[in-house]
């Protein structure tokens, strides 16, 4: 379903309100695997995710508007992740985290019925985070990539690579 | 209005809420200008000076609010994240300062969705009408000798008249999001607000009958002498609990249990109508805390300092002590609170009541 | 002994039952009992009335007949008996014995749906863990496809109650990070009238990938099992592997082997303090908890090279030797960590708001949690000393010991103040080990994985209980068939007793208070 952008367009107030949206990721609470002990851990004091303001976790999909996908997905719990998906209002963005929701992870053999190979066979997703289970780093890595998608301007740079 | 946003998508927030914030802004530059000596009145001569007066106290007030809101975010996240072994918002600005108003910018932008079958004028009142009792508990709080809006008689009265309206804001709320858990919230908070307003007049009452009066400037200036923690120190704690429990703050959060009914009586909300709510708690954080220091620290009794200063200093430690509530103890759970309430506070407050009465009899 | 009197009562009263002595150093059990269809019911009685639990009910395809295999054990005598029961293929039909053991009702569930065996007189025979639509029996070595008088047992939904109660559905989508569980709660009011389970949303075909990978190309997955106390998963298949082939490890690996997973038990305590306590609402104690356990992870990660789901232990031993800056790390850990407690007593021990929500909520008594199948901290919370490093030692707890941490009613409290206690244990294992390390090698070689034919079973304590794996080997290097015992499947069984009743703070507290990991549930 698309969604038809607004008409009238201010480029600086368009580029304030990117700014805003950037430094103010509200995740959602939806850890499904292995991986959401790591989104907690990154949460938690050590690898804090408040620093750059994203550690308000709202548990209902309405308030929030950032959802990391964390753990394996199976035809059970399907619907359920497309439901949650359309009820955040836009703009929002998605998060693909581990290897399970990039492309099924560790658990794809010949013959399996029941887990769907990545999450974006569902649902549009922004930044891809691979890992089994990556470390707290990487999601914040991940989360600074995903501003730079907003803003177009990287937080901390990093150095070009020559090769 | 639905044709204009369909038609403009959420360009329609962006522009009403330009026209309003210019309309702000001029306000604001009205009061400078009149600060600074310009005969500004001459525009509002005809209405006389109470009218500038009360026109220039509201504008204050509105700006206030706002940046209140603003500053409480900060510091709650601030002061949870040092409680728990971390640092705060550091990145957004020095010192993470600018982190809140990223939050309400990024609120403003957010697409206002109402879902398809809920009671729609009930569903748009519900955060409008939360904000009233807010705005109008400003016009009595006195922030100074003569930093008050408006000096009613009757000032408690009226501000706990007006923090009824909250509870019916919160039932609205639960009840037009046609949604089980959101209905659940809101009823748990009703019952929650009725069980706990009772302890809460009852302990302000024994220093109205110390104090002699209902207005809040009186009270202020009745303890010249002493404050009347010293006098009513079990009033001071009944009043503080009851604080708490009327702002849904934990321990008494059960209204927006996160753990139990994913969000309580907000769930539906999204976007600016969900910052309302927001904004609503943290600005009645503060005026509990404005009446706790007016009732029972003294208000703005201090020696050096100006008398605002001493009186944001009381008020701020007071909303640091219930932000430092909320990242200690556990829920309580509902029947125990109502327990709480109903068998042990109203009974020691009635107790208190009665005691002071009879003390100041003799 | 218990073993002996309940065999004598088996063979006086159904002698068409064979029973057969089996050597444990290979097997894992002491006796092995081959019994029919039409006896089981009665056996089952007999191990009731002596006092056994039921540990695990598991069933295999050998392509001719399918075979159930039912483990029992027992608090006092734990010595593991397994009976066999053997079905045809075409028309698999055996008697239920949920009325007499209500743990094993949802075993059977889980392998009606698999397999397709139909069990008679059970109370609601429907499908646990697939989703709708599936219509062949997953776990059968050939495609069977599900006839058509089966399909509507395929919804695990009750229907139609009466209008004056409503249902509350938590979940799967919680914010209070237990994972994938969903629950339907039948309400009355705020009190709950039943709770029904859903499960299977995190459903991975553990199972049927053994069935596919060689043993040491399975061995990653084993910990993504228990991803919190993924040591004991690791370890538990390991041992099993080389009990079966006869493998011996060098006694360095044995002692790091329980330095690491005494220490994961820590870590998974932890994690569970901090989980339990953010459902109950206090959010600081989870922060607090986690900063502990990232000292025990950067430990781990020091000679795993994992923070969380860890291949550790390999056939034969350890991957890795472990050198000077991890024993000095630990000992420091040590020190620090003695000192840690006691914040945790005086912030939530104490706290008068804690202990209401906690004190006497969520009772197991002993007969639900030997009927149900109940392990670990719950079962030993409600006064049962029982635990398996004890019982039935395996590596180096022989010469080390363990104290046991033994509750008295069994309420929420006794199950935070038993882990509690079981953390300092840990400490104190840790401590013992740490001094008696003995020098070595780290690893004996082994060049070719080929287990004899046979099945085996192994058992360890992990942080939530006893953690079983059964192994059925066809002499190839691919298992033939491999269950897992997962302690979190069997304490949820008790769940629907327990919650009757309860407002639904308390269900989340008594939830909460179980100590689940979902995926080990699920598979």
């Amino acid at each position: 379903m698309e969604t038809r952008g607004p008409i009238i367009r201010f480029a600086l107030l368009e580029k304030v309100l990117n700014l805003a949206r950037a430094n103010s990721l509200w995740p959602i609470t939806f850890g499904l695997a292995c991986c959401a002990i790591e989104m907690m851990c990154a949460a938690a004091s050590r690898f804090d995710l408040d620093r750059f303001g994203a550690n308000v976790f709202r548990p209902s999909p309405r308030q929030a508007d950032l959802m990391i996908v964390t753990g394996t997905i199976t035809k059970k719990m399907a619907p359920a992740i497309v439901t949650l998906y359309e009820q955040m209002p836009s703009p929002k963005w998605v998060i693909a985290y581990g290897n399970c929701a990039i492309s099924g992870g560790p658990f794809v053999f010949e013959g399996q019925y029941n887990i769907i190979e990545g999450i974006d066979k569902l649902i549009p997703v922004d930044v891809y985070v691979p890992g089994c289970p990556p470390r707290p780093e990487a999601l914040i890595e991940g989360i600074i990539k995903l501003e730079e998608k907003i803003t177009g301007w990287r937080r901390f740079p990093v150095a070009e690579r020559r090769w | 209005m639905r044709a204009l946003r369909k038609a403009f998508g959420d360009d329609v927030v962006k522009i009403g809420f330009g026209l309003v914030g210019a309309g702000f802004v001029a306000l604001l530059v009205l009061l400078l200008l009149g600060l600074l000596g310009m005969k500004v009145w001459k525009l509002f001569a005809p209405y006389g000076r109470e009218a500038i007066r009360a026109l220039v106290g509201l504008v204050g007030v509105l700006g206030f609010v706002l940046f209140n809101a603003l500053l409480l975010v900060w510091a709650e996240r601030k002061v949870a994240g040092h409680m728990q072994r971390r640092i705060g918002p550091k990145e957004v600005g020095p010192y993470g300062l600018l982190q809140s108003i990223a939050d309400s910018l990024k609120l403003l932008g957010k697409e206002i969705l109402t879902p398809r079958f809920v009671d729609r004028p009930l569903y748009y009142l519900a955060p409008i009408i939360v904000f009233i009792p807010v705005l109008v508990a400003f016009v009595v709080i006195p922030f100074d000798a003569r930093l008050q809006v408006r000096d009613i008689n009757v000032g408690i009265v009226l501000i706990l008249a007006f923090s009824s309206l909250n509870v019916i804001a919160i039932l609205l709320a639960g009840w037009s999001s046609v949604n089980k858990y959101s209905l659940i919230g809101g009823i748990r908070s009703v019952s929650q607000n009725i069980a706990y307003e009772i302890p809460l007049l009852l302990s302000l009452l024994p220093v109205i009958l110390l104090a002699g009066s209902l207005s809040m400037k009186e009270i202020v200036e009745a303890q010249s002498k002493a404050w009347f923690v010293f006098y009513q120190p079990i009033a001071f704690i009944i009043y503080f609990i009851c604080a708490v429990a009327e702002t849904n703050r934990t321990p008494f959060d059960l209204p927006e249990a996160e753990s139990e009914l994913v969000a309580g009586f907000h769930t539906e909300y999204s976007g600016m109508r969900f910052a309302m709510f927001f904004l609503a708690e943290f600005t009645n954080v503060f005026i509990v805390s404005a009446i706790a220091t007016t009732f029972f620290l003294g208000g703005y009794k201090g020696p050096v300092l100006p008398g605002i200063i001493w009186f944001f200093i009381k008020s701020y430690v007071l909303v640091f002590i219930i932000m430092w509530f909320r990242w200690t103890f556990p829920r309580v759970r509902f029947d125990q609170l109502l327990n709480f309430s109903w068998k042990f506070l109203i009974p020691l407050a009635l107790a208190n009541l009665i005691v002071t009465g009879w003390c100041l009899k003799l | 002994m218990v073993a002996e009197q309940l065999i004598e009562d088996i063979r006086s009263s159904r002698p068409g039952v064979e029973v057969k002595e089996v050597p444990y150093e290979q097997r894992g059990y002491w006796f092995d009992l081959s019994t029919g269809p039409e006896d089981i019911e009665e056996v089952a009685r007999l191990f009731d009335r002596h006092g056994y639990y039921i540990e695990d009910v598991c069933c295999v395809d050998f392509k001719e007949y399918l075979q159930l295999v039912y483990h029992f054990n027992h608090w006092d005598d734990p010595r593991r008996i397994s009976v066999r029961v053997n079905l045809s293929a075409e028309d698999p039909v055996a008697p239920s014995i949920s009325n007499v053991y209500e743990g094993a009702g949802w075993h059977e569930r889980e392998i009606h749906e698999f397999f397709g065996v139909h069990f008679e007189n059970h109370p609601n025979l429907s499908y646990l863990f697939l989703h709708e639509g599936i219509d062949f029996y997953p776990l059968r070595k050939e495609k069977v496809p599900v006839p058509e008088e089966k399909k509507r047992l395929l919804s695990s939904l009750p229907v139609s109650e009466s209008d004056d109660v409503f249902f509350v559905n938590m979940g799967p989508q919680h914010p209070s990070t237990h994972g994938v569980l969903r629950l339907i709660l039948k309400m009355n009011g705020e009190y709950i009238e039943r709770a029904e389970p859903v499960l299977g949303y995190l459903h991975r075909m553990q199972e049927k990938m053994a069935e596919n990978r060689t043993y040491l190309k399975y061995l990653p997955n084993a910990s993504r099992l228990d991803y919190v106390g993924a040591m004991s998963y690791n370890l538990c298949y390991v041992r099993a592997m080389e009990r079966l082939c006869g493998i011996e490890v060098p006694p360095r690996a044995e002692y790091v082997r329980v330095i690491a997973v005494e220490l994961n038990r820590i870590a998974s305590h932890l994690l569970w303090l901090g989980t339990y306590l953010l459902d109950l609402g206090a959010f600081t104690p989870f922060l607090y908890a986690f900063d502990d356990r990232e000292q025990i992870l950067d430990l781990l990660e020091g000679i795993t090279g994992s923070r969380l789901t860890y291949c550790y232990c390999r056939f034969g031993g350890l991957y890795n030797d472990v050198d000077e800056d991890f024993v000095e790390g630990v000992k420091a850990f040590l020190k620090r960590m003695w000192k840690r407690f006691k914040i945790y007593n005086d912030l939530v021990t104490g706290n008068v708001i804690f202990i209401h929500r906690t004190r006497d909520i969520g009772v197991i008594p002993k007969e639900v949690a030997r009927r149900y199948g109940v392990t670990g901290p719950n079962l030993r919370a409600s006064g049962v000393s029982y635990d398996l490093r004890k019982a039935e030692p395996y590596g180096a707890y022989r010469e080390l010991g363990v104290e046991v941490a033994v509750g008295e009613k069994g309420d929420a409290l006794d199950r935070y103040l038993v882990r509690l206690q079981e953390m300092e244990n840990s400490l104190r294992v840790i401590e013992r080990a740490i001094k008696e390390l003995p020098d070595g090698p780290y690893r004996t070689e082994v060049k070719k994985l080929k287990p004899p034919e046979g099945d085996v079973y192994f058992a360890v304590e992990g942080p939530r209980g006893e953690v079983g794996i059964y192994i059925v080997s066809d002499g190839s290097t691919t298992p033939y068939r491999l269950k897992w015992r997962s302690p979190s499947f069997s304490n949820l069984t008790c769940f629907p007793e327990i919650s009757k009743g309860v407002l639904i703070a308390d269900a989340v507290s008594i939830l909460g208070s179980l100590d689940l990991v979902i995926p080990e549930m699920d598979r």
